[in-house]
């Protein structure tokens, strides 16, 4: 097992296909393509050229990295579900990211994780040594008690919550993909999962509004 | 040398995966066949819950794959291609399944084809028994009904279909209706047998008008209202008046499959066909009643007559390893930029019945 590990890492959480190669330990390419939809059709293209413009073929990768959200459902699960097929014909790990852990790593403070969930709600995940906390789904106006005296605010919505919790804000010490082949080489020798979509809340889905009758025996 | 595809399915709540080839004797074709369904996910809420069950798949699919290989003492890279459900279908599960797909063709160097579900099961009676083209086809499920000509491998002529539920959807709302469990399919006809069909008279849809088409939902309608009758005189639902309301049920949707089997029938007997044949496929073709009303049309007017056994008449994998065989046969393979469909209708020059909106047909 090497300790330099070749990792291709890939996310579509987001509105785009992002995707970072580390070969021998150094991340050589990171791509980001904005997009909207069509995440589906891209990501392998995209995949195959970026190890061709390296020289890497498939088989030389030890492991794959994959954002398992949280963000997008439909987006996790075209990542996820590639990340699933190219370890299993490949014969290699697949190591799952959080990209709440990935906006964090690479940073020495305590790092408070952000992202935007809509609808007046954020993605939180607290990286402290001794006060650890989530991820959770929290309402806008739930974020006080997050705040500790230490942290740093990080994530596309951390200027926001920075000033709503008087906490300093930073950018990310490395783009989200770059980040995830990153926190993957630290992990993917020992990773005894396979990666599942981190979705942070329930199906939407109700039982009938019409009760079954009530039957008599005859 | 026989050709070996994986099979993947994902479309509805069936994660499955199979192993099947082309070797001259059907029995010998199907290597293996995982089917690992998600009904007490489900049971709760009625129906499919299209994002319960993509859930379901994105975590399942791999997993039903390497059981399939296993199975088939096989390994990926012993196989000539993979052979993927690209739609139409619940579209949170085709993509999962289409992106498993080309993550595996990535890894392994093996040629990807997606595949149309619905070319999956009208296929199916060529998997089991070499039907000769052309054959007329009813395809009759939870969630599609169509009379079909299958000329080819990727040829189908659509004579008919539903203008809005499909039967085995109706058997899913009837049972949900009269408190009997899901899937609706067994239970209704489970509780029909003790049940007088004469009782409840409900009406046969598109019965006086000419053509092929069908349709469903008045069904469930009047359904609802004579149940609601009976629970009104007795203040609940007897027993003895369930099994009737049953009956009378699965006796109007047997009345119309097989009326508009018999003149898709005659259709399909001016091209005149060497050796005719009617075959159904889809969950619903496992009710007894309605399979035999279909092969007596089908006798009565010189058919031979055939339905799959029922793990390959459901959803299954091995209908799309197989249905991949037959396409890769004459077509290309797909490019890894290969779309999921929600919609993606097996005769393109026919009108669209369903969904005509901006999206296109359904089916």
């Amino acid at each position: 097992m090497t300790t330099s590990p070749t990792i291709l890492g890939f996310d579509t959480s987001g509105p785009a296909v992002s995707c970072a190669l580390m070969v021998s330990g150094a991340v050589s390419i990171a791509r980001n393509e904005e997009m909207a939809k069509g995440q589906a059709e891209r990501l392998l293209p995209l995949l195959e050229e970026v190890l061709a413009e390296a020289g890497v073929s498939w088989h030389a990768l030890d492991a794959i990295a994959v954002g398992t959200g949280p963000g997008n459902f439909t987006g996790i699960r075209i990542s996820v579900a590639a990340a699933r097929g190219l370890a299993l014909s490949l014969g290699v790990p697949a190591v799952g990211v959080s990209m709440l852990e990935a906006l964090a790593f690479g940073t020495d403070a305590p790092v408070l994780s952000c992202l935007d969930a809509r609808r007046d709600r954020l993605y939180l995940q607290r990286f402290h040594p001794t006060r650890a906390r989530g991820p959770e789904l929290v309402a806008l106006s739930d974020t006080d008690d997050w705040a500790l005296p230490d942290l740093t605010c990080i994530g596309p919505p951390a200027q926001a919550l920075g000033r709503e919790l008087g906490l300093p804000i930073a950018h990310p010490a490395f783009p989200p993909a770059e980040a995830l082949v990153r926190v993957a080489a630290t992990r993917w020798q020992t990773v005894q999962t396979p990666p599942a979509p981190l979705y942070m809340r329930a199906a939407d889905a109700a039982p009938p509004a019409d009760p079954p009758p009530v039957i008599l025996p005859s | 040398m026989p050709r070996t595809l994986l099979g993947i399915e994902s479309s509805c709540d069936d994660t499955a995966a199979a192993v099947v080839c082309d070797a001259d004797d059907p029995e010998n074709r199907i290597l293996s066949s995982v089917v690992v369904g998600q009904n007490e996910l489900h049971a709760g809420f009625g129906g499919v819950v299209p994002e319960i069950a993509a859930r379901a798949h994105a975590e399942k699919l791999d997993v039903a794959v390497q059981q399939a290989l296993d199975a088939a003492q096989t390994r990926l890279s012993a196989l000539d291609g993979i052979a993927v459900t690209a739609g139409p279908g619940l579209i949170g599960g085709v993509l999962s399944g289409v992106m498993l797909a080309k993550g595996l063709s990535a890894g392994s160097g093996l040629p990807l084809i997606g595949v149309n579900h619905l070319a999956g099961h009208a296929l199916t009676p060529r998997l089991t028994d070499n039907l000769p083209y052309p054959y007329l086809m009813l395809l009759v499920s939870g969630g599609h009904c169509q009379l079909l000509c299958v000329d080819g491998p990727t040829q189908f002529r659509r004579l008919g279909g539903t203008i809005d539920d499909a039967p085995g959807e109706a058997f899913d709302k009837t049972a949900r209706l009269l408190a009997l469990p899901q899937p609706g399919g067994p239970s209704v006809e489970d509780t029909a047998r003790h049940g007088d069909e004469t009782r409840f008279r409900f009406p046969r849809p598109l019965l006086d008008r000419p053509g092929c088409d069908m349709s469903f939902s008045g069904l469930k309608t009047a359904l609802l209202r004579a149940r609601d009758g009976c629970i009104a005189e007795h203040g609940g639902l007897r027993e003895t008046d369930r099994a009737d309301l049953c009956a009378g049920f699965q006796a109007a949707v047997r009345d119309v499959l097989a009326e508009k089997t018999s003149r898709a029938i005659a259709h399909y007997l001016e091209s005149a066909p060497a050796a005719p044949w009617l075959a159904v496929a889809g969950g619903v073709a496992a009710n007894q009643q309605i399979r035999a009303a279909l092969e007596s049309k089908a006798r009565e007017q010189g058919l031979q007559f055939t339905a799959p056994p029922l793990r390959l008449c459901t959803d299954n994998a091995a209908m799309i390893a197989w249905a991949g065989l037959e396409k890769s046969a004459t077509e290309a393979p797909d490019g890894l930029d290969l779309s999921a469909r929600p919609r993606w209708p097996l005769d393109s020059t026919a009108a669209p019945m369903l969904g005509s909106g901006k999206k296109g047909a359904k089916a």
